[in-house]
Order: structure tokens, then sequence, then C-alpha cells
């Protein structure tokens, strides 16, 4: 453990000196009853950046979301994002981010492009705005049956409403919890491209997967939790060589004696 | 939205709409032609009022599915991470289904007009009636929200929802009552719009001191049930 000490020592450091944090995590815990589903945790997300939140089923990465987007309040510490504390200004929080639940939450009795323009409302956009938004994304993964109830989607298709409608607002930070479960390969793959092209427009994305490949095309930086514990953060690269470790899956497995995708 | 929904999808479109229809019809095919006791009045006519109330009243299952259907999945939690608050989000949803039940009671006056009711008062009484029933769908609504924040699951929810509706329908609508379930029925917010309906349609105006009181019931007992579902949704329900 004294390996996490270190990392957690240095996210401490990093999230002292740097201005330009999208979101800051300080000795978060959150307790359900006797359940320690977040304990102690603390990291930094650059702006701009791709972070992803790694771990076996029921780590804390959920709940970690969930404190972040206002969904949840943490039993104790703090949780900045985009400077605001998400329990005292949940509000200006949730102005600037976009949430793709693990969970396709979607109205079955509505179009893909209904789905993703009543969110859109939500947030209250602007009309000609929500319209113009709703046509680049749908062109941006190819989505051609936009007008049709998804009641009659596939999985993959779901997901992929799914993932839009977390990005109609243009958030300045998107939480995307899981966004490629479910999906074939092909699919898959097309909508990391579409995770990377996000960076490209200055978004700082927190991907919550268990894909540990995912974490790595895709990821800056990570943060490996396990039990609500962090216990490695660094760019993927970073915790290869300092664990010596072909793939961020050997990294879990040197520090935890166990494979990440056990759990599942 | 939710209109959309009865549009879009069918056995809504039957629950909300066609189901008081349908009951219309039943009930006026079947009691119609049979006296009630008061000369030139049928059994109907004397069981209409009783029907536009339970029209309204059977908007809580409705709201109650509603409700746990988007919480189970995962919309209610998706809608609470974008800036539109939970309270405007109950708002848009009590008026919307206050609407629908309105709809369903305009549906039940055009059809019971069409098999032969004629209230005392024309027009006017209809229109006085509408007020009433503005107020005991808002009530509907308020037990639906209370009901789908103690329901785990929409199935749960129907099945608890006929807590509400099932004692307003039997003591509190269409069915007479007798001394003993008149004391039960004081209990009932459609109680008062059954009474208050049936003195209009004989011709009472809306001032009339006994039409007053039970407005000022409704409208009371409409604030209080609003009032506690959403406090009851907020704190429990929303989750």
């Amino acid at each position: 453990m004294s390996s996490a000490t270190n990392n957690k020592k240095n996210s401490d450091d990093f999230s002292e000196s740097s201005n330009h944090n999208a979101i800051v995590v300080k000795n978060l815990v959150k307790n359900f009853e006797n359940i320690v589903a977040v304990n102690d945790l603390s990291f930094d997300v650059k702006e701009g950046e791709i972070f992803g939140l790694l771990g076996p089923n029921g780590a804390g990465k959920t709940t970690t979301i969930k404190i972040l987007s206002g969904l949840l309040n943490p039993t104790s510490g703090t949780a900045y994002v985009g400077g605001y504390d998400v329990t005292k200004n949940p509000r200006k929080v949730k102005e600037l981010i976009g949430v793709c639940p693990q969970q396709a939450a979607i109205y079955k009795f509505l179009t893909g492009r209904e789905n993703i323009e009543l969110f859109g409302n939500l947030h209250t956009m602007d009309k000609k705005e929500l319209k113009e938004r709703t046509n680049s994304l749908l062109e941006a993964v190819n989505f051609k049956e936009s007008e049709r109830k998804t009641k009659g989607y596939s999985g993959g298709m779901l997901r992929q409403i799914n993932l839009l409608i977390a990005l109609i607002n243009n958030p300045k930070i998107a939480f995307l919890d899981e966004p490629t479960v479910g999906m074939d390969p092909r699919a898959r793959r097309k909508t990391w491209e579409f995770i990377g092209s996000l960076k490209e427009q200055n978004k700082t994305v927190i991907l919550t997967t268990h894909y540990i490949e995912e974490a790595e095309a895709l990821s800056d930086n990570v943060a490996i939790i396990d039990y609500g514990e962090l216990i490695a953060y660094g760019s993927p690269k970073e915790l290869m060589e300092k664990y010596n470790a072909k793939n961020l899956e050997d990294v879990f497995m040197e520090i935890t004696g166990r494979r990440i995708l056990e759990g599942i | 939205m939710e209109l959309l929904k009865i549009i879009r999808e069918p056995a809504y479109l039957f629950l909300m709409l066609l189901f008081p229809a349908v009951l219309t019809l039943v009930f006026g095919l079947a009691f119609a032609g049979i006296p009630s006791g008061i000369p030139g009045v049928s059994q109907f006519e004397v069981m209409a009022p009783g029907l536009y109330a339970y029209a309204c009243i059977f908007i809580i299952m409705v709201v109650a599915q509603a409700f746990t259907d988007d919480r189970e999945q995962g919309l209610l939690e998706r809608i609470n991470t974008t800036p539109t608050s939970s309270s405007e989000f109950i708002a848009s949803h009590i008026i919307s289904n206050t609407i629908i039940s309105l709809m369903q009671v305009v549906i039940v006056i055009i059809l019971s007009y069409a098999l032969g009711f004629r209230p005392d008062n024309g027009l006017i009484g209809f229109l006085s009636a509408f007020i009433f029933v503005v107020f005991l769908s808002i009530t509907s609504v308020g037990l639906g929200l209370v009901t789908a924040s103690i329901s785990k699951s929409s199935g749960t929810a129907t099945g608890l929802s006929f807590i509400f509706i099932l004692p307003q329908m039997f003591f509190g609508t269409f069915v007479p009552l007798t001394s003993t379930t008149r004391i039960i029925a004081q209990f009932l917010p459609s109680y008062y719009v059954t009474e208050a309906l049936t003195a209009i349609f004989n011709g009472a105006p809306l001032t009339d001191l006994n039409v007053l009181f039970n407005l000022g019931m409704i409208i009371a007992i409409s604030i209080v049930i609003i009032a506690l579902g959403i406090l009851i949704f907020k704190k429990y329900g929303n989750k």
C-alpha cells in the first residue's frame, strides 16, 4: 500500500499547486450505513484531460461520479467541479456537466432525437442551438435511426443515444460511466474515437470503465480504485513503467494480487 | 411529454382516455333505463356526478406508475443531473397530469350528455362542476406522488394506488351511500366533489352554502395533499 499512499500524496501536492483543475477531490468519504463505498479518496483532474477512473465492480466508481455530479452528498471530504463545491453549489455544477449514466436512461416512447432534445431543454438550451447541436452530435457518430422510437433500438444504439444526451449541453466536463458496456467491438471502437475527439474540443472527460484497453487507449491519467480507496494514480505509461507491467490490468494485479475483471 | 406518451403508447391511451369513456358507456347503457325513484330521473343521471369524480381519481394510478417507471429506468436520477430542479420537474408533471385528468372528465361529460344526462342548470352547471374537478384532479395527482414515493416498483405502485382509488370509488363517487358509508366518505376527497356536483346539477348555484362548503373542503384538501405529495416525493421518491 505504500505506492498507493505515495500516489495519494502526489495528487494532494498537485491539487495545491495547479490552478487549472477541472475537478479537485479531497479526502472524500461516502458511507452507506455500515458499508464504506468511498474511503478517503483524493485526486485531481486537469482541464481538457481524459481521466480514467478504474476499478472492479463495487470499487466505488459510480458512487464517486454520483457525488461529483451532485446526486449524492459525501459523508465527509470535499469535491470541486469546475471550481464549484458540489455540496454548496450543485446547480452551478449541473450547468457545467453532462452525465452519461451506466444504465441507458432514455424515454422509450420518444425517438432518439426527441430524447436528446428533451435533455437539451432541461439544460434550458436555445431552440436553434439545440437543433444544431443535436444534428452535429448525430452526424458525429453517424447515427441514422434518430427519427425512430427508441423502443426498437438495439442495446448499442441505446448506448449511443445515452452518450449523446450527456453531451447535448456542450458540457465543459463530461462524466461517462461505463459508456461502452454492451456495445459490440466495432461500435466500441467508434465510440472510443468519438470520446477521443472530445479532448480536441478541450472538454474534460471522466471515464469510468472496467475495460482496461479502453482506459489505456483514451486516458491521459488514470486513478485505480478498489474498495473505495485510491491505489494508483498517474498516466497509463507511468504506471506501467513503475510496476514494470505490460498493461494496466497487470498494474492492478501487481498492487492487489487480483484482476480488475474478476468482479464482473 | 405526458400528452405525447398518450398518443404514442396504445396501452396508456386506453388507460387514460378510453377507460373512463368505456366505463361511462357501460354505466349509461346499464342504468339509463332504470328509474331512480325520483320522478323522471334515471339511475344513470343520479350516478353521473359520481362518474365525473371517478374519472379524476383514476389519475392516481397513472401518476404513481409514471414516476416509478421513470425512477426504475434511471430517468429521475438523470434529470437530477441537469440544472432543472426537482421542484420544476414535479410541477410540470402536476400540470400535465391535471390536464390529462380534466380531459378524462371532458370525455365523461360529453358521453353522459350523449346518453341523455341533462343537468338542471345546463352549461353553467357543467362549468361550475369543472371548478370542482380541477381541485379533485390536483388532489389525485398529489396522492399519485405519495403512492410513487412509497412504492419500490411500478407493479407495487399499481397495487398501492388502489388504497386511494377503491375507497373513493365505493364511498365517494357513483355508489349510493348509506348512513354508515357516509361517515367513511367524509374522510375522502371525492365525497365533497360528488356532493357538490349533485347539488349543482340539481339546480343549486355556486353561491349555495353547501356547495361553497364543499368547494372550501376540496380546495383545502387539494392544497394539503399536493404539498404533502411534493414533500414526500422530494424526500423519498426522487432517488
